[in-house]
């Protein structure tokens, strides 16, 4: 069982999650975030911290396209542990509907 | 009654250090965490911090305990039904039943997923079945 990034997350990326995750298990693209669902203990400590509320356990139905995506992008993009200042456009596209048909990049971020 | 304060760090610590006693006077558990710790004053303080990141959110444990449970020599997955009892009496033990649920619940689901990280093979039921 893991937590999962999706959609809300893309071109927001807060990064809040990062600093309380206690295992650094999140991995960062160019715009978003992704968990890696191997090394996740479904602690849940980074769901209440995302301010985008884009972070759900795997037990919510419909997910397996978000799970896939994180699993994918976990095993390519570099960790992430450190909080860096989110993009200055974060805030308008927080709650856009269908950022990943939209704006998602497979490329990879910074990382710490 | 209902606490009215928040959780503290000197809680946890003593949580940590009742819990990892009853763990080490355990026939189950005692022998497979002795066998792999060797010191357990840095233990406990690795427990210490990382149940303060689980239950306060301070960030202050970093690891990675799904790497660590898959060097434990001995570990089987019945020691993890053991290990939640004794975490339940001790929390029962120390805290109200609404902080015991919150500890109960956040222990359930790591240690489901540390068992799945350990012992689920794609091929065979999980969970697994017992062997009687």
């Amino acid at each position: 069982m893991t937590f999962v990034v999706t959609d809300n997350c893309i071109k927001c990326k807060y990064m809040d999650c990062v600093e309380v995750c206690p295992v650094d298990c999140f991995y960062e693209g160019e715009n978003m975030l992704v968990i890696h669902p191997d090394e996740c203990i479904d602690c849940g400590v980074c769901e209440p911290e995302c301010p985008a509320e884009a972070i759900v356990p795997d037990t919510q139905g419909g997910l397996d396209d978000w799970l896939k995506l994180n699993a994918e992008f976990a095993k390519v993009w570099p960790n992430i542990t450190i909080k860096r200042e989110p993009p200055a456009d974060a805030k308008e596209f927080d709650g856009v509907a269908g950022k990943l048909a939209n704006f998602f990049s497979p490329k990879p971020g910074q990382g710490d | 009654m209902e606490r009215t304060t928040q959780l503290s760090e000197a809680e946890i610590g003593n949580l940590v250090d009742a819990f990892y006693a009853k763990v080490r006077a355990d026939a189950a558990l005692g022998p497979v965490f002795d066998r792999a710790i060797s010191d357990w004053g840095p233990h406990l303080e690795t427990m210490r911090k990382f149940w303060s990141s689980v239950m306060l959110t301070s960030g202050r444990y970093k690891g990675n305990p799904v790497a660590v449970h898959h060097r434990v020599q001995g570990i089987d997955i019945a020691l993890f039904d053991r290990w939640l009892a004794l975490f339940d009496e001790t929390c029962r033990e120390m805290f109200d039943a609404e902080l015991t649920a919150s500890f109960n619940d956040k222990a359930a689901r790591i240690a489901e997923s540390l068992k799945l990280a350990l012992f689920y093979r794609p091929d065979r039921p999980w969970p697994p079945i017992r062997a009687s």
